[in-house]
């Protein structure tokens, strides 16, 4: 294990009473390589939801950091995650992003594994190996852990790591539970995949940043497709997780969201920006699932460290690359009974927003691109950057059901979140270390 | 519906260098970003689709593509081209202020099927797109292009694209193919 990079300085990082981020973190190699360590290896790692792989032998290829992974059913209707290294040289044994697979055989010298991951057989085990290799011992690595829930399945490389439901903590299955109450949800075909070159934590805070979407985002607001008010309303809501998870964006307050449900009862028409996004919230069932807070929230939530889920019905994964590249995977979500025209409604947001030839996403990647290589000038990268925007500005409070929120305008407080997480992670030498030492979700003042 | 194959030589170049008269002087106006101009070739009715494609085993090859009307990263109809084209013009289309800088390719340019006004075309291209100092982007790929004539003039009817990229390795795409 790397020695703490972030513990031997002098301050750290992330000056979490200021909002102050060393920009370093976006460039260093050694950091980088300790989050590989501390933060992949460790956290549950969002691999694909169950209607991936429909079958025995359906298989989804994905990554836990660097490391190339298949999730993959098994006869028992089971999910794995193998590790996609041979034992016997390191060859990757599946070279297909997606399909459907008797055994995994390695093109090297065919090795065959089953879809336990198991080494059932290779060329010459008698007259080569003469039956002294102990096929027990040489099967594929497999996560430590598996699990789902509500479909998305998770996988975890540390056996230490708590169950997926604790880990998500009531913030991150809030999170989950916005997709997931819309129905029996199933991904569509066409996970759609391209690479950015920024740093992967720039792509992860700009899911909280509702303050660039008025600039950034400015030429797809004034084409007629999203209006400024729909997509970047003052109005917002926080919810944030023990580990790093958090919910961030627009929210209603109660007397918006009693305002809303009368204008619905009386059976006018839309009229406010958060009304097609919030019709759904007005199902009891809904409601019930979400609590009296998550209800109010249109924000976008994060699974700690890098699963982003977007309002369009869409995750969106952040999968790095080395310090300066990234990839964007989006999986696209409709409910299994979805008729003709929700499902062309939801492929047509899903295809025009996002992506990279998505209205508003082309131009998020330029914006992050530059970030990145900033840091690594040598002077620049001294230079401290400033998220700050709303610090000491807001309370948190909690609702008589438990659920805490900001309820504040437009703020940086979930990118403060997940550095000030980041950071912790880094941190700790371990899981035991993280459960011990990480910050409670913050209460009070922020 | 003509079988092109069965036509004389002389009538295959002809309808063949129509075409490709057509492609160039079609792709120089994306080169040049006369948008407008560009969004006047096409049809009111035209559909400009690429879909995503996968890395599969040899046996799954024909799953490699993403069906019609699914996942796509370009599904477009002429109100969508004509929001892409606006969008550029408005300012603060970011990933093209400074604009990129294009030159596109089309070769192989071979006749699928003649069907009255209807000419399909198969043709290869390739888009090389650099901006700012040392950003390059290098798109290939195969096109289906459906050319109709409508009142003497040719226009696009149809384009389907087919890139050779399963994880697209550029930050986005926002230019047009």
């Amino acid at each position: 294990m790397a020695e703490s990079l972030i513990a031997a300085g002098n301050q750290p990082w992330f000056d979490v009473a200021n909002g102050i981020l060393d920009r370093r973190i976006y460039s260093d190699h050694k950091i980088y390589q300790q989050e590989l360590e501390r933060i992949f290896a460790r956290a549950w790692n969002f691999m694909c939801h169950e209607s991936q792989l429909p079958e025995p032998g359906s298989f989804f290829m994905n990554y836990i950091g660097e490391d190339q992974v298949v999730a993959v059913r098994d006869r028992d209707g089971a999910v794995q995650v193998l590790l996609n290294s041979c034992p016997h040289r390191g060859n990757t044994v599946c070279r297909a992003e997606q399909g459907k697979t008797n055994s995994f055989l390695c093109s090297y010298h065919g090795w065959n594994f089953d879809l336990n991951g198991r080494l059932v057989g290779m060329p010459g085990e008698e007259t080569f190996y003469r039956d002294a290799i102990d096929k027990t011992r040489w099967g594929l690595a497999s996560a430590a852990q598996v699990q789902s829930y509500k479909g998305f399945i998770f996988a975890t490389m540390d056996p230490a790591a708590p169950p997926l439901e604790d880990y998500l903590g009531w913030v991150g299955r809030l999170g989950i539970d916005m997709l997931a109450s819309q129905g029996d949800m199933v991904v569509l075909d066409g996970v759609v995949k391209n690479r950015l070159k920024c740093n992967w934590k720039l792509a992860v805070d700009n899911l909280y940043d509702w303050y660039h979407v008025k600039v950034s985002h400015g030429s797809a607001l004034r084409i007629g497709m999203l209006t400024e008010e729909s997509m970047a309303p003052d109005d917002q809501m926080v919810i944030l997780g023990e580990y790093g998870h958090g919910i961030g964006g627009p929210g209603l307050s109660e007397a918006q969201f009693a305002e809303f449900q009368a204008r619905m009862a009386s059976g006018e028409g839309e009229a406010q920006w958060y009304d097609i996004q919030a019709r759904r919230r007005l199902d009891p069932r809904i409601q019930e699932i979400l609590g009296p807070v998550g209800t109010r929230s249109l924000g976008h939530p994060n699974i700690f460290p890098n699963l982003w889920i977007a309002l369009t019905r869409q995750v969106c994964l952040r999968i790095p690359r080395g310090p300066f590249e990234t990839e964007l995977w989006w999986f696209t979500f409709l409910p299994k009974n979805a008729n003709d025209e929700e499902r062309r409604t939801t492929v047509f947001m899903a295809n025009h927003l996002f992506g990279p030839a998505g209205l508003l996403e082309q131009d998020d990647g330029e914006n992050w691109s530059h970030s990145t290589r900033g840091a690594q000038g040598a002077v620049t990268r001294r230079l401290p950057l400033n998220f700050a925007m709303g610090k000491g500005l807001d309370r948190v409070e909690e609702d008589p059901s438990g659920q805490h929120r900001i309820e504040t305008v437009v703020n940086e407080h979930g990118q403060r979140w997940t550095y000030q997480s980041w950071q912790e992670w880094m941190q700790a030498e371990s899981w035991e270390d993280l459960m011990a030492n990480h910050s409670p979700a913050p209460k009070g003042e922020v | 519906m003509a079988v092109f194959e069965n036509l004389s030589l002389q009538e295959r170049m002809l309808k063949t260098y129509e075409a490709e008269e057509f492609l160039y002087r079609e792709a120089a106006l994306l080169d040049d970003r006369k948008l407008d101009e560009w969004l006047e070739l096409l049809t009111d009715d035209i559909h400009y689709w690429m879909p995503i494609r996968r890395t599969t085993t040899a046996r799954e090859v024909e799953k490699e593509f993403t069906e019609p009307g699914g996942m796509a990263f370009f599904d477009d109809d002429k109100k969508m081209l004509t929001m892409r084209v606006q969008r550029l013009a408005i300012g603060r289309a970011w990933a093209e202020d400074p604009p990129s800088r294009t030159r596109r390719n089309v070769s192989n340019v071979r006749i699928l099927e003649i069907d009255g006004d209807e000419t399909l075309i198969a043709a290869n291209f390739q888009l090389y797109r650099t901006r700012l100092n040392s950003e390059e982007d290098c798109w290939i790929g195969r096109r289906e292009d459906l050319l109709r004539r409508v009142e003497g003039e040719l226009k696009l009817a149809r384009r389907h694209l087919f890139l050779e990229q399963t994880v697209i390795l550029s930050q986005n795409m926002s230019n047009l193919f």
